[in-house]
Order: C-alpha cells, then structure tokens, then sequence
C-alpha cells in the first residue's frame, strides 16, 4: 500500500530557469507538487494523470526515495520514505520510459545485478530469473549486449529489471512513452499480471486509453494540485462530457 | 559491505569493456614511454650525426695573416672554404644561408702576435641553426690555433707554461651514477606518473557518474535498496584501480623502453635500471596509492556534481592543467623536499618519488608525506559524505 498525505515539493530555481519562466513569474522557489494526498491499494491499480509538467514525476520520485518531500509524508509498505527509505526501495521497483540500461552488460548480468543488490539468494533469483525470462520470451537474447538490442528487448529487460525481487509496489512512470504498440501491449499485461498477484501499481500517464484499460483508481494533478482522486467509477459517474478524454481535457482547461 | 562490493564487480566489468578507459588504462601508459624515447632518441642521434658530418662552407678573409691557420681549414675534408666574400656582406651570406660562418682576421693579426700582443679573430655564425655546430666546431679550430701561438712563445721567452696554470683542479664528485641521473630522471617521471594517473581516473570517473547520469541508469541505481555513499565507493575502487594500474603499466612502458635502447651507455643503463628496484618501485606505488584515491574522490565529486558528460568533461580538463603545475614546480632547481613542500599534495609525491629513485629519501619526510595524503584524502571523503 502507498500513502501520501499532503505532500508538498518545492524546488529553489536557479537564476537561467527563473529568466525561462519570463518577466511574470516573481519568488525563488516552485511547488512542483503542493499538497497532495491520496492512496493506493494493493491488488488496485492507481493510475496518476496530468499533462506534461503537471507534477507526476515528482510525486512517483518522491514515492521512490529519490526526492524528498518538502513537508508532508509517503508510506510504502507500511515504511516511510524519509526515515526508512531503504526498506522503502527493498519493497519498489521502479519503472520509467526513459529506464536507462547498461549497454555493456548483457541482460543476464544486467538481471543479476539488480537481484545481488537487492540481496536475493542465488535459488531465489535462478527461479524467478527463469520464470520472468521464460514469460517474456527472452532466452534467445539474454547473452547479448543490450548496447545490440531492440528497443522493444530492451523495454523487457528493464521490466525484469524492475520486478526481479518481486516488489509489492511497483511504480511506472510514463512506460508506454515512445514505445510501439506491441511493446506497450507488453507492459499493459505486466501492469494487469501485477495487480491479480495483489501488487500495488502506480502508473502515471496522460494517455487516457491506457486509465480505462488499466486503472481501478485515478489521481489527475494539474500545475503541482490534486484535481480528483477517487475511483474510475466515480469519475464516470460525475464527467460532464461524452468521453473519458474530453472530460480530461475539461477539468485541464477549467484550471 | 556486499554492495560496495557488488557495484565495484559491476563497475569494474562495465570498464573493461569500454575500449576508451581501457586505452587509459593499459594502452597509452605502456606505449608512451617506448615511443617518447625511441622518438627522441632517433631524432637526437640523426640530427647530431648530421650536424657531425656536415660539411661546412666557411668565408675565410685573412688578409694576408695567419697562414698556417690558413692552411689548417684548407686541408680540412669537412669544411669548404671560400676566400671570394668581402667583410661586409657576410651577415647576409649567413642569414641566408649561402653560408655556415665566417672567419676574419684583422688587418695588423701577424704583427699583433709577432710583438707579443692580442690579435683578434672575428667568428661570425648563427647559433640558431643545426644545434650551434658551426661555432663549436671552429671555435675548435681556432683554440688549436691560439694554443699553437701560445706554445710558440713560451718556448721564444723559454718559459715553462705552468707559469700561467698555477692550480690544478681535480673534481671528484661522489654522488653515484645513480644518485645523478635518479635526481635527474627522477623529476621527470612523477610528471608522467601523475598525469597517468589522472588520465587512468578521469574517463572512469566521466563514464561512472556524468555519463550514468546522462544515459539515465544512475535513477534506476538510486532506486535500490543501497546508500549513495555505497553506490560511491563502489564506483570510486573502480577509478582508483583504473588509475593505480596506468601508473604501474607507465612503469612497464618506461622498464621496456630502457630495454629497447640500444644506444645508451652501457653504465647510464645499470644507473637506470639499478633506479628500478624492486622497493623502489613498490614505495613510490605505495605513494601514488592515496594521490590515486584523492583523484579518483576529487573527479568522482565533480563527475556526479556535473549535468552531463560534456559539462563534466569542460570541468576536468582545467584540472588536468592545476594538477601539472605541481608537479612542474618539482622541476625547478632548489625544491627539495622538506618539511613544508611535503605537505603539498601532488607537489610531494613528485619530489618524493625523485628522492626515491636517486635512492635519497628520508624516511621522516616520506611519512609526512605519507600523512599528508592521507589527510588530504579524509577532506575529500568528506565532500563524499554530503554528495
């Protein structure tokens, strides 16, 4: 489970990006997310929506224990992310579109070394190497440089990457971004896969195909502010346009 | 522990895969010396062999004097004479190279010497030209020349010569053959040992932090359950055995290179090799140990502070000239090292490895500077901490 409550980040701008904001913008500072709060169930998928810059980043970093929240707190697994943000990343994966990969390892050593990190035993990892690279089809390439392989190979390695040590949250930011149909398909199962073993998935998106397809709950944030949080249902229920996309686009534009 | 230890495993797999830091690391230290002593010693030995056998065109105008210094240059096989060049066009003959020199006598030379007197001789030449061979090689002639007349006239006033050579000196300098070319090549290897070393550190340090950050791996690193100063030090003994080994595989090349010089002098060559020992080398190793860590923290900092691979590169290579200075003050004449250039990091492993190859340390000093790194390294790990 994921619990944020009132989460505020607010970063110090330097001086070249206070000029790119231009002469109307006053103060040092930005709230990239200003008190937001929600929470994710396990076996739910919890879909985040914003437009580019809304914020969404920011959050899912700070439910990574990449960022630090400027006040507020987030509960990952019962753990918090400031004061046990080890136990935090012991119990995450963390998946991104732009998930860098080295090209210099091939995906059997890229695989193993994320599972050494995160301390699993050699039985544990053979069995669930073996299971994820069976599943994905990934033996015929699981010995070449992944400097040499496709991108839709790549997407793969990068999603055993993530759940090799198979989290109970696992967090996507944009994973669909820039990828082809059948590659996307991909990770939509493993998002699927992820919540019928009672996992807790986030994904942030501003696809709104991919939140009916997937999402059981959704957040939309806009200029760093919580604009709904409740359940598909529910935003079903209260939209004041045709589809899911317009109503999206409603709620952006009203602000 | 265990995941310092898994990083550096990873690390260091990564790197030696990378054809660049590779190059770093075992190509260019090895191959430097060999090629900058076959390049200066072939280039050296053919132009003093040319300048030797160069047969020099010299304007001699005499006067009607000094005949037989006359008859000296003419049967000379290695200078050609020519007698046809009036005085004051001489400068431009040499400057445009028609001529080597020129050799003038002054009018009144014959009667000068004959009543005991100075006659002058007048050497025109360009020391810019084929390492000053023209003026070493007549001046020769000449001090022949003027050693003749001399002898001639102590025997005319039936003098002893000793009369103007009252005192003999008689150098005798017990420094070593080692002691002299240790304190000469000595200065000049901390040079290259410490750029090795920095060179060895730098493309590590570029690929591991700045280069991680711009190919977006480093976020998916931040992600596991290990803390910044593990994901550091495992990726710093990486830059720090990078570095370490340019430095022992400099010591390679430049072992290979005295081997391949067949033109040294047989005792230089025992000079330099006894400069080798064993405990030689391992103690200036043993020095270049904590200045390999102090790079590789120092690069790492400015490699992880840096956005990207190009903003980390345009920061280092300033470095690369900062940390030269140093070692470039351990050639000056009168730095020794003492008690407060022994403090100064880079400037006293230069002078120490100098001492220690001309087999003069001490040991005081090689603890202070032994102490002094360490402390250096403290600071940096400190930088670390708050990275």
């Amino acid at each position: 489970m994921v619990i944020a409550k009132n989460i505020v980040k607010t970063f110090k701008l330097s001086r070249q990006q206070k000029r790119e904001m231009g002469d109307g913008f006053q103060g040092n500072t930005i709230d990239a997310v200003c008190n937001i709060s929600f929470t994710c169930q396990p076996g739910r998928v919890f879909a985040l929506l914003g437009p580019n810059g809304a914020g969404k980043t920011t959050a899912l970093r700070m439910i990574a224990t990449m960022l630090k929240p400027t006040s507020g707190s987030i509960s990952v697994a019962e753990y918090d992310t400031v004061a046990q943000s080890q136990a935090v990343r012991e119990n995450l994966g963390f998946l991104t579109g732009n998930t860098g990969l080295y090209d210099r390892l091939t995906p059997n050593e890229m695989v193993r070394y994320f599972a050494d990190l995160h301390g699993m035993n050699s039985a544990d990892y053979n069995t669930r190497r073996d299971h994820l690279f069976a599943l994905l089809d990934m033996e015929a390439f699981a010995n070449r440089r992944i400097g040499k392989l496709s991108t839709g190979m790549k997407q793969k390695v990068s999603i055993v990457r993530t759940i090799i040590h198979d989290p109970e949250v696992i967090v996507f930011d944009e994973p669909t971004a820039g990828l082809d149909v059948v590659t996307s398909r991909n990770i939509v199962h493993l998002i699927r896969d992820c919540r019928n073993v009672g996992k807790t998935v986030i994904f942030s998106t501003h696809r709104m195909g991919e939140v009916s397809l997937l999402s059981d709950d959704l957040a939309i944030i806009h200029k760093g502010q919580l604009q709904f949080n409740g359940t598909l249902e529910d935003f079903q229920n209260q939209m004041q346009t045709p589809t899911l996309e317009d109503e999206f686009i409603r709620i952006v534009e009203d602000e | 522990m265990k995941p310092i230890l898994t990083i550096f495993k990873k690390e260091f797999k990564d790197i030696t895969r990378d054809r660049r830091s590779m190059m770093m690391m075992f190509i260019i230290p090895m191959l430097l010396f060999p090629l900058l002593f076959t390049i200066a010693t072939v280039f050296t030995t053919r132009q003093t062999q040319k300048v030797r056998t160069k047969t020099l065109v010299v304007a001699l105008i005499t006067h009607g004097n000094a005949e037989a210094f006359r008859e000296i240059l003419l049967k000379r096989d290695d200078l050609k004479i020519r007698e046809d060049i009036a005085e004051d066009i001489i400068p431009q003959f040499i400057q445009s190279d028609s001529i080597d020199a020129a050799i003038r006598f002054d009018e009144q030379f014959d009667a000068q010497i004959a009543d005991l007197r100075r006659g002058q001789i007048h050497l025109y030449f360009k020391s810019s030209r084929d390492m000053d061979a023209s003026r070493n090689r007549l001046t020769t002639l000449i001090r022949d020349y003027e050693n003749q007349i001399v002898n001639d006239r102590f025997q005319r006033l039936a003098l002893d010569r000793m009369i103007v050579d009252p005192v003999q000196v008689r150098r005798h300098d017990i420094a070593s053959q080692r002691e002299r070319i240790g304190k000469s090549v000595g200065g000049f290897l901390p040079y290259i040992f410490v750029l090795m070393c920095f060179m060895g550190c730098m493309y590590p340090a570029l690929d591991l932090g700045a280069g991680e950050k711009e190919r977006a791996t480093l976020e998916t690193l931040l992600v596991a359950p290990v803390s910044k100063i593990q994901i550091l030090l495992g990726k710093c003994g990486v830059i720090v055995l990078s570095g370490f080994a340019s430095i022992a595989n400099s010591f390679i090349g430049f072992f290979i290179a005295i081997m391949l010089q067949r033109e040294i002098v047989a005792r230089i060559l025992d000079a330099l090799q006894g400069m080798f020992e064993i405990s030689s080398i391992l103690l200036v190793l043993s020095l270049c140990l904590p200045l390999t860590i102090f790079f590789a923290a120092a690069l790492m900092s400015v490699s992880i502070f840096a956005k990207s691979f190009k903003e980390a590169q345009s920061i280092m290579a300033p470095l690369n000239i900062i940390i030269i200075i140093p070692v470039f003050i351990g050639f000056l004449p009168g730095i020794e090292l003492n008690v407060i250039t022994s403090l100064i990091p880079v400037l006293n492993v230069s002078l120490a490895s100098k001492e220690i190859f001309a087999g003069t340390i001490k040991l005081p000093l090689l603890f202070e500077v032994y102490a002094s790194l360490t402390k250096w390294f403290e600071r940096e790990s400190t930088i670390f901490r708050e990275t």
